[in-house]
């Protein structure tokens, strides 16, 4: 173990982006190392970075591409593999032309191999390039880039152990992101004051000065309740108000009759409570407000994640150190895959598609003829599921598990089924790879190298550690390879992912002054907009002006709407959905792993002990949970953490999204993921 | 030093994560060599004082309360253990010691067991000699304090909500008199 290498890499699973350093022994990585030199987690490690090795060397790690047969799965080399994908993708442009395919792109992949993904969507000629942002802060890119002209959180998570008052709004950091957590509680050591609103007590509530638990989806009328607040005590920061913002007068009208009262009637929060809360966040002297899944997966996303910013803005917390509005990515690339433009509606550095002008930029800097982009959005990652089989012939899903991670997930897997070409490219047989016609061996973290930007904005090179097992290839190879297939060559010259990098530091000017050379050195990675090769970087956003054209940021009216399935007579009970600390998303990686699996090893449901003792189910009994859409059985944990009316499950396991519904925020496109009628149904036979 | 010796060390149970660094801190604060590669090698295993349950879902550290009238205290036959007036705490002397586990009967914690090879009892000794015992200063999230700390970081929060509270703005129910437009 001595004579070891260490190699720092960053950690493959949430949006803190830890440093990992690797111990390589004989081309293998044979241990870890804590990184306590890093600026990020100074050595500390959450759960899922302590296993992540046991994803990585795992023995079910696909080796080679796995082509379908009558008999099963028959391994095939790359070259046929790829003529075969290539083949294949090729009848389905002749026969329906390429809005007929669609790219899953992975914010699991890095920057490069993103940039690729789109780029290979776009050059074929179709906007039908998405990913997992769309199921999770689609609608803080939506919500926010007409306010502050920048969809991203505001300052580095650091910054929250430098706050007076941090308010969570569906946010349970202390599980999802624990290594981020320990600046809340250094905040809290110092004196600051916790707010946190969610359903549930959670960890992260545990630790709260004033816990809210609100109804799932009324999120928007606790914001709008603050604000009143806010306005009618005179607690807002009148001359940033003036100096910094447009639209005070239609926001302040839109509040006026949204009191606690109100709120208290549709959020089940005690009136002095949310006052209590809107005092805080306003009169602490910097403020944070962190948002997460809570507030963005709702058909309401887009303006509850407005009114979160509408309520820094009135304050003045924006464009400060230890201040700031916080949306917490989940996962490692996601920031990075939305900045590379892996997203329907959007080219690389969010230039819209509906934009001539960034057309005409992308069709010079790629070589294309006048006009080869279109004008119109592609479809969205829900959209290309459900016309998947219908208007969709091929699917290229690039470390993406719809079937696990959509809405109405069952529908989807039925719709996967249609397809003529379901291409995936993934670390193991996920349930999506299941329906594959072919599926190609990828490289994890560790075995490929590339640049990441977590939840600060901040671009980290990870480079490669080990070889990939087996045949496996990481994705800008199997990319450029298939490129090349499709006899697009010309527009893929690239030999490393440090080509792609030189590529998109001359189209994202956000990215400008990132050279390979720069990133591999540079300790703390660099936070973006880095225009230039000798610009700092830019930690804090917002600072002078916003991004918008007028560089003022623009407040929204708030207008709150029920939630589009309220709980009935048939379903009574109000199902919400979150993750458990020792699972990550779709589950493919951390239910794998022995020594998560083993502690969290079956889904399970919460339920408040009233509803439990009405319905007759006992603490460990199996229970069925039923929506209009499905029926799954899970493990019942009756606990007092969640409140009477709400069942709270995970959604690692693939049961829980067949429940859950498929309606659209209209700007988001973001799924309502976290309420769903249900009825509970004792289950018989099971003994006492 | 001598004042923080004796203060009890409190747990913030909202805090802990269950990582266990007190457990190993511990092991390796009564270990004969004091470090952690020599620790790990020793015969018998250095044995830990604090113990991390996972209970009712939530991980909780648990370690020897020191009783000022304590029940391990008033069951020992022969007086091995003792409250030290002076050190404020429940004090075990191993020569007097007959190894009756009386008081591993008694204590209602559970925190007290037979010390397999490390004299016949083992219990929190508060680590004498060290600023601060070995658990609190390992342990990451600070769920670990020391007494005053507990106390005055408590006090603090609720004398900062009370002065909130009186200058804070008009009560809840006022906003209704001030004239908001109100839907009962």
């Amino acid at each position: 173990m001595n004579a070891a290498t260490p190699v720092r890499t960053v950690c493959p699973y949430c949006a803190v982006g830890c440093h990992l350093d690797l111990l390589v022994e004989n081309g293998r990585v044979a241990g870890l190392e804590y990184a306590v030199d890093s600026p990020v987690n100074g050595g500390r490690l959450c759960a899922k970075g302590h296993a992540a090795l046991e994803m990585l060397n795992h023995p079910d790690r696909l080796q080679h591409p796995l082509q379908r047969s009558a008999t099963g799965w028959v391994p095939v080399s790359w070259d046929r593999a790829l003529d075969t994908a290539a083949e294949r993708i090729g009848k389905i442009l002749a026969a329906h032309g390429p809005d007929a395919l669609a790219f899953l792109s992975t914010a699991k992949g890095s920057n490069e191999e993103n940039y690729l993904v789109q780029k290979l969507a776009r050059v074929l000629g179709t906007h039908n390039v998405d990913h997992c942002a769309r199921l999770c802060h689609a609608s803080t890119l939506t919500g926010l880039a007409p306010m502050l002209g920048m969809g991203a959180a505001t300052n580095p998570l650091s910054d929250l152990g430098r706050s007076d008052c941090l308010f969570f709004v569906g946010s349970n950091l202390a599980e999802n992101h624990p290594v981020a957590f320990r600046w809340v509680q250094e905040a809290k050591d110092r004196g600051a004051r916790i707010l946190v609103a969610d359903p549930r007590r959670t960890p992260t509530a545990w630790i709260a000065d004033l816990h809210l638990p609100l109804k799932p989806g009324t999120d928007l009328a606790l914001l709008a309740a603050m604000l009143h607040v806010i306005f009618q005590e005179g607690l807002c920061d009148d001359a940033f108000i003036a100096q910094r913002t447009r639209g005070v007068e239609a926001l302040r009208a839109s509040v006026k009759d949204t009191d606690p009262f109100w709120a208290a009637r549709l959020t089940g929060v005690p009136a002095r409570d949310i006052v209590r809360a809107a005092r805080l966040y306003a009169k602490a002297p910097r403020a944070s407000l962190i948002y997460c899944m809570g507030v963005t997966q709702h058909v309401l996303g887009t303006e509850t994640v407005r009114a979160c910013a509408d309520l820094a803005l009135v304050t003045g917390n924006v464009g400060r150190e230890g201040s700031g509005l916080f949306p917490v990515r989940g996962q490692d690339n996601v920031q990075g895959a939305c900045d590379m433009g892996a997203l329907s509606g959007l080219l690389p550095g969010y230039r819209p598609v509906s934009d001539p002008n960034a057309r005409i930029f992308f069709e010079r800097a790629w070589g294309l003829p006048a006009g080869t982009l279109g004008a119109v959005p592609g479809l969205t990652v829900t959209e290309m599921e459900q016309a998947a089989g219908d208007r969709v012939r091929g699917l290229i899903a690039i470390g993406e598990n719809p079937v696990v991670t959509s809405p109405d997930s069952r529908k989807t897997q039925e719709n996967l089924k249609r397809l003529d070409f379901l291409l995936v490219v993934d670390l193991f047989i996920t349930e999506t790879a299941e329906l594959a016609h072919l599926v190609l061996p990828a490289a994890a973290w560790a075995e490929k190298s590339g640049s990441r930007t977590n939840t600060d904005r901040r671009v980290q090179w990870s480079p490669k550690a080990v070889h990939p097992p087996g045949e496996a290839r990481p994705d800008w190879k199997i990319l450029t390879d298939l490129a090349h297939r499709l006899g697009l060559g010309s527009f893929f010259p690239y030999t490393c992912p440090e080509d792609v990098l030189e590529e998109i530091r001359r189209v994202v000017p956000a990215y400008g002054g990132m050279s390979p050379r720069r990133l591999a050195t540079a300790a703390e990675g660099i936070a973006w907009p880095c225009p230039e090769e000798n610009h700092p970087g830019t930690p804090v956003l917002h600072e002078h002006r916003f991004a918008t054209e007028d560089g003022l940021a623009r407040l929204y009216p708030v207008v709150f709407r029920e939630v589009p399935e309220l709980p009935d007579a048939d379903f009574p009970y109000c199902l919400t959905t979150g993750r458990v600390t020792l699972h990550y998303n779709s589950g493919a990686m951390t239910r794998r792993s022995p020594s998560l699996g083993s502690r969290s090893p079956y889904l399970f449901v919460e339920i408040h002990p009233e509803d439990a003792a009405r319905e007759g189910i006992r603490h460990g009994e199996r229970v069925r949970v039923v929506t209009r859409r499905g029926t799954m059985e899970a493990r019942a944990h009756v606990t007092g953490s969640i409140g009477p009316g709400v069942v709270f499950a995970p959604f690692h396991f693939p049961e829980t999204n067949a429940l859950t519904q498929n309606v659209l925020d209209p700007a988001a496109k973001i799924p309502e993921f976290k309420t769903a009628a249900c009825r509970l149904e004792k289950m018989r036979g099971t003994g006492p | 030093m001598e004042q923080s010796v004796k203060e009890r060390v409190m747990v913030r149970l909202e805090r802990c994560t269950g990582c266990r660094s007190c457990e190993i801190a511990c092991r390796v604060a009564h270990s004969r060599g004091g470090t952690l590669l020599t620790a790990v090698l020793e015969e018998p295993k250095p044995s830990r004082r604090i113990f991390v349950e996972q209970a009712a879902d939530s991980p909780a550290p648990f370690l020897c309360r020191h009783c000022e009238d304590a029940p391990c205290v008033r069951c020992c036959p022969t007086g091995a253990l003792a409250f030290d007036e002076d050190s404020r705490l429940v004090v075990y002397t191993e020569p007097r010691c007959i190894g009756c586990h009386a008081c591993v009967m008694a204590c209602p914690f559970g925190v007290i067991q037979p010390g397999r090879g490390n004299g016949y009892v083992v219990k929190c000794d508060r680590c004498p000699g060290r600023d601060q015992p070995a658990c609190v200063e390992a342990c990451p999230t600070k769920a670990l304090v020391l007494e005053s700390r507990f106390i005055s970081d408590r006090r603090l929060r609720t004398v900062a909500r009370f002065v909130e509270a009186a200058r804070g703005g008009p009560p809840v129910e006022d906003m209704l008199a001030s004239g908001s437009p109100q839907t009962p």
